[in-house]
């Protein structure tokens, strides 16, 4: 519910369920949707791609979050499936069916099979031991998708035309602006209603006491399973999205930092909330940046040699800092804000479920 | 076949120190250092570091780059694993993975990216050794199994005799009772930091003598988790069979199967174990689910 | 009254200031370069970088080309393509020119690019791409002195010289990218052709942990010769295992930027090192020349600095010929009519033509350790390849 202590109540069930409910969030989401839209006419081409990594990354993220933060299901294995979804691209790409239409069913196929395949330990295994597990199944994928490559010859990755649908070609930094972030507005969606559904509630469930939820009646392998094949889809189309905007797929672009810069996205965003995943994916993407903006400001001379390791090791640090001392995340900090805002003079939300 | 077997027990010796560390570690803290690795490429940094500033000087030099190790262990204890007790394992796991991202930026900060040989400073030399059956060596080569028998010998004695030792084992399986008889666990705690730092600096000292020093090679470490896993995540008995089958799937698939496999062969053998006997050859055996 | 003239005479010093700060400083050519500075692949690449830095710094110092400065932006793309990518994309507006110095993965991203925006393309660290060969692509353009096919003509010709008419057999060890086993396969059906026995390539991971095992391959198939054409690590990593296991043979790999230090390392008189540029030791002018200039100012050792600099060369040489004002048009046109004078960093001139954007023809020396002199010492003069 909302941060305010009244005067909030709903008179029908479609207002209970709407997923936007006050009228200030309608404001704030038109607004925001507006300034999107209106984005390319102010902003120059590099904003334009930095706003789209960070929507690319947002897919991403809230794939994992389904997964390890919703289902509780630690997975280190999701550069590999962003590789699973981009090389099942490549593939069909080099056997001349370019277009996504085809592609794209394709590869959500692949990436369910593949997410079956890696659940089935977790039925097993927990914790570390599942953590250990996708990250051995991390390095077959990949050691498969390289073998591809090579098998390929002459090439050193593949080069995947751009995108037509209908009519549309995907070409350039504006068409890609709109759609990524499109896509990630409606894999965010879906998220959301996933988080609200049957299969979110048992997956919580599962996450905080599988034992429980079991004695409940939840078929904790069926949902497990089902997390497993959720996140994966999700993420193998990203990886298909990946092959399309690059125009190019290698294996080197998948290696486990991959899988880590994904894991500090949810972790920094905040364990288990979709807006968490989304603020996460912004900031991780855009840090390098801003990091080099401040070394540009402070020392613009500076070597480069020294910037990265900054920047390498300023991530780092956040990330420790993050899980030492924010462990509710960005979106930890973005509710304290903004119940410290709403409630103002008072400290403490009335006592009621959390939001 | 001589070749094989005597590169077979190399390698394994790496994956026994490295794999030692992990042991340590995990029943200190229960989790799972991904930093290991590249706490092996901080002691073969240290190594360079002491040996470009004592050259020639070997006796000084290789102690002190091993104790340099040990107390980076202790740090790493004291900064980043006390504050993260009572997080979830999760979180913890994460925290190693960002002490590895830290180490890898201090090093490529303070060293830069160029490949370095340690040795040379050292005044040490490595010439290869023949063996019996016609196997050939090198020096380093041979102080890397001497390394790993010696570190396992007196890990042995040390947790099974000393009383510092048996206070550690005590820690390591209920930490609330035997704060409750007195053991200053963290004491204990750091001590295991230390020696895993050291196991795994020791290793990073020997290797990069042998074959190089580079700020890439904690992917090592990731092979050899592969081992601490085969073997038992608790069990430091359990290390030296892994160690030795990991190795010998290695080189066997060099040497008669396909070369390629061998970078793969160390997470195969992880699946496998995983699937068939999650808590590995000696590993206590953890609650696990049933489907 | 007083005041008034007090704001006015401001007024005009700061213009006249103004006006005197425009004419001092002259529009910059710009030039954009991705580059691995940091990354596991940046020992080859950063050198580029450090080389055309401190060489622009002393042409900008003589007054710039023209009178007009060099800008050079630099972007890290730590050998990754998508950062590679996101850099060309950032680095081509407003660049009369983009310069690659990084490896193979990052090409097509970049390539792709530079074709969109029509930008002129210059490899300078990395291994050539054909498209710089003839028939050449119109914008890419390559100055790095190894390249696919002409390497293992030139290793392969320089095995067969040395075994004086017996008949040798041949090893190959790669690494498992693409270019290096494909160049390896055919440096074997090469070898092949020129009546030498072989032996199927030896392909070895990368980050492998030990490389024991594949040198057994290799001795034990009974090769008298190996030829390696990989990044350095395994190139330097399967002769020290094959030494350590006793094998008597020759080993030939090319000669990246560690390989004279590495030659004085290890002392070994079987292993040779085949490189385009010269190296270090022969105490050429532009050697001590180059050591003088990047004294302090760069992290690598000078003798890393051969294969940037005489890129720095030619890229002077196309902006020279361009003149200014200067498009991305003309410049193409000045690269494919360049001819430089390498002044003993490589072999000969390089000559560029509007068909051949790699060289008319690319020289070749071998190096290797002489025990009797204790020191390098190049075997023979430098031979030549002609491109067609």
């Amino acid at each position: 519910m909302s941060a305010l202590g009244g005067g909030y109540f709903k008179t029908s069930y479609e207002a209970d369920l709407a997923l936007v409910d006050t009228r200030l969030r309608r404001l704030a989401l038109t607004a925001l949707v507006l300034v999107l839209l209106a984005l390319p006419r102010f902003a120059s081409g590099f904003v334009l791609d930095l706003v789209s990594q960070a929507a690319f990354a947002a897919i991403g993220a809230l794939a994992l979050n389904v997964l390890t933060g919703l289902a509780g299901q630690i997975s280190l294995g999701h550069a590999g499936f962003l590789a699973a979804g981009a090389f099942t691209t490549a593939a069909l790409v080099e056997r001349g069916i370019v277009s996504p239409l085809v592609t794209l069913p394709a590869t959500a196929l692949v990436g369910g099979v593949l997410g079956l395949v890696v659940g089935i330990p977790s039925l097993r295994l927990k914790g570390l031991y599942l953590a250990l597990g996708t990250l051995a199944m991390h390095h077959v994928v990949l050691y498969a998708a390289g073998e591809m490559q090579a098998r390929a010859g002459g090439n050193t990755g593949f080069t995947i035309p751009a995108p037509r649908l209908g009519g549309l070609v995907f070409r350039g930094t504006v068409a890609w602006y709109y759609a990524l972030v499109a896509l990630a507005a409606l894999v965010l969606v879906l998220v959301v209603n996933l988080q609200r559904s049957r299969a979110g509630r048992a997956w919580m469930a599962i996450r905080d006491r599988d034992v429980a939820a079991a004695s409940v009646g939840i078929d904790v392998a069926r949902y497990k399973l089902s997390a497993f094949v959720w996140s994966s889809v999700i993420t193998a189309l990203a990886g298909a999205l990946f092959a399309y905007h690059r125009g190019f797929v290698s294996v080197e672009a998948f290696g486990f930092f991959v899988a880590v810069d994904y894991i500090a996205m949810i972790i920094i965003g905040g364990l288990g909330s979709a807006l968490g995943a989304v603020l996460g994916a912004a900031f991780v993407t855009l840090l390098p940046y801003a990091i080099d903006a401040l070394v540009a400001g402070v020392s613009p001379d500076a070597a480069q040699y020294y910037v990265f390791p900054a920047k390498f090791g300023a991530f780092g640090l956040l990330m420790a800092l993050f899980l030492v001392f924010e462990p509710l995340g960005l979106v930890g900090i973005w509710r304290r804000v903004r119940n410290w805002v709403f409630l103002w003079p008072f400290r403490h939300r009335p006592l009621r479920a959390s939001s | 076949m001589a070749q094989a077997l005597a590169t077979t027990l190399v390698v394994a010796s790496l994956y026994a120190l490295l794999g030692a560390g992990y042991v340590l570690v995990y029943r200190a803290s229960r989790v799972l250092n991904l930093a290991q690795g590249d706490l092996l490429t901080l002691g073969g940094y240290f190594l360079f570091a002491t040996a470009a500033t004592f050259p020639g000087a070997p006796a000084l030099a290789l102690p002190l780059a091993a104790a340099l190790s040990a107390l980076t262990g202790v740090l790493v204890y004291v900064a980043l694993m006390r504050p993260m007790a009572g997080h979830p394992v999760f979180a913890a796991v994460l925290v190693t993975v960002t002490l590895g991202i830290l180490l890898r930026a201090a090093i490529v900060f303070v060293f830069t990216d160029r490949t370095r040989h340690p040795l040379q400073n050292l005044g040490l030399s490595n010439p290869p050794r023949p063996l019996a059956g016609g196997a050939v060596v090198s020096t380093f080569d041979l102080v890397m199994v001497g390394a790993a028998v010696a570190l396992f010998a007196a890990l042995f004695v040390f947790l099974k005799v000393s009383p510092l030792g048996i206070r550690m084992r005590a820690a390591g399986e209920r930490a609330l009772l035997a704060s409750q008889r007195g053991i200053n666990f963290h004491g204990v705690f750091a001590l295991s930091w230390a020696l895993a730092a050291f196991a795994g600096g020791l290793a990073g000292m020997i290797y990069s003598s042998n074959v190089r020093l580079e700020p890439s090679l904690g992917i090592l470490g990731l092979r050899a988790f592969a081992v601490a896993l085969v073997g038992g995540l608790d069990s430091l008995g359990g290390v030296v069979p892994a160690a030795l089958l990991v190795a010998a799937v290695e080189v066997a698939s060099v040497r008669w199967g396909n070369p390629l496999l061998s970078d793969v062969s160390p997470f195969l053998c992880l699946l496998v174990m995983l699937l068939i006997r999650p808590w590995g050859f000696f590993g206590t055996r953890e609650e696990l689910e049933r489907v | 009254m007083r005041g008034g003239i007090l704001s006015a005479a401001a007024a005009a010093l700061t213009l006249a200031a103004a006006l005197a700060a425009t004419a001092q400083t002259p529009e910059p050519y710009r030039i954009g370069m991705t580059v691995a500075i940091t990354g596991p692949f940046s020992a080859g690449y950063a050198p580029t970088y450090e080389a055309y830095r401190t060489y622009f710094k002393r042409v900008n110092d003589a007054g710039g080309i023209s009178g007009h400065p060099v800008v050079i932006t630099y972007e890290d793309d730590r050998g990754e393509p998508q950062r590679a990518a996101a850099a060309a994309k950032k680095l081509t507006d407003g660049a009369l020119l983009l310069i690659n110095a990084s490896i193979s993965p990052t090409y097509k991203p970049v390539m792709a690019e530079a074709e969109a925006t029509k930008t002129p393309l210059l490899f300078g660290g990395g291994v050539c791409p054909r498209e710089a060969f003839p028939p050449a692509a119109p914008l890419i353009f390559c100055t790095t002195s190894f390249g696919s096919k002409w390497d293992s003509r030139m290793a392969l010709s320089f095995i067969k010289e040395q075994s004086g008419g017996k008949k040798v057999k041949v090893g190959f060890a790669a690494q498992d990218i693409p270019l290096s086993r494909i160049e390896l396969e055919f440096a074997e059906q090469h070898a092949k052709e020129l009546g030498m026995d072989t032996i199927p390539v030896v392909v070895v991971p990368g980050a492998a942990s030990d490389f024991t095992p594949f040198a057994q391959n290799l001795k034990d198939a009974g090769a008298d010769w190996v030829f390696s054409w990989a990044p350095w690590g395994v190139e330097i990593g399967v002769f020290e295992a094959l030494n350590r296991i006793g094998w008597k043979g020759h080993y030939i790999l090319y000669g990246h930027q560690p390989a004279q230090d590495e030659l004085m390392r290890l002392k070994a008189p079987n292993l040779h090192a085949l490189t385009g540029n010269a190296m270090f030791i022969e105490s050429l002018p532009i050697h001590a020349e180059i050591t003088k200039l990047v004294q302090g100012q760069t992290n690598h050792p000078a003798h890393y600095m051969a294969e940037g600099w005489t890129s720095a060369m030619v890229l002077e040489a196309g902006l020279r010929k361009c003149g200014w004002p200067c498009t991305r048009e003309k410049l193409a046109q000045a690269l494919s009519s360049v001819s430089v004078d390498t002044r003993g960093l490589r072999g000969g001139p390089i000559e560029m033509t509007a068909d051949n954007h790699y060289r008319k023809a690319t020289y070749y020396k071998v190096y290797r350790w002489d025990a009797g002199k204790n020191a390098i010492v190049s075997v023979g003069g430098w031979s030549k390849l002609d491109i067609k």
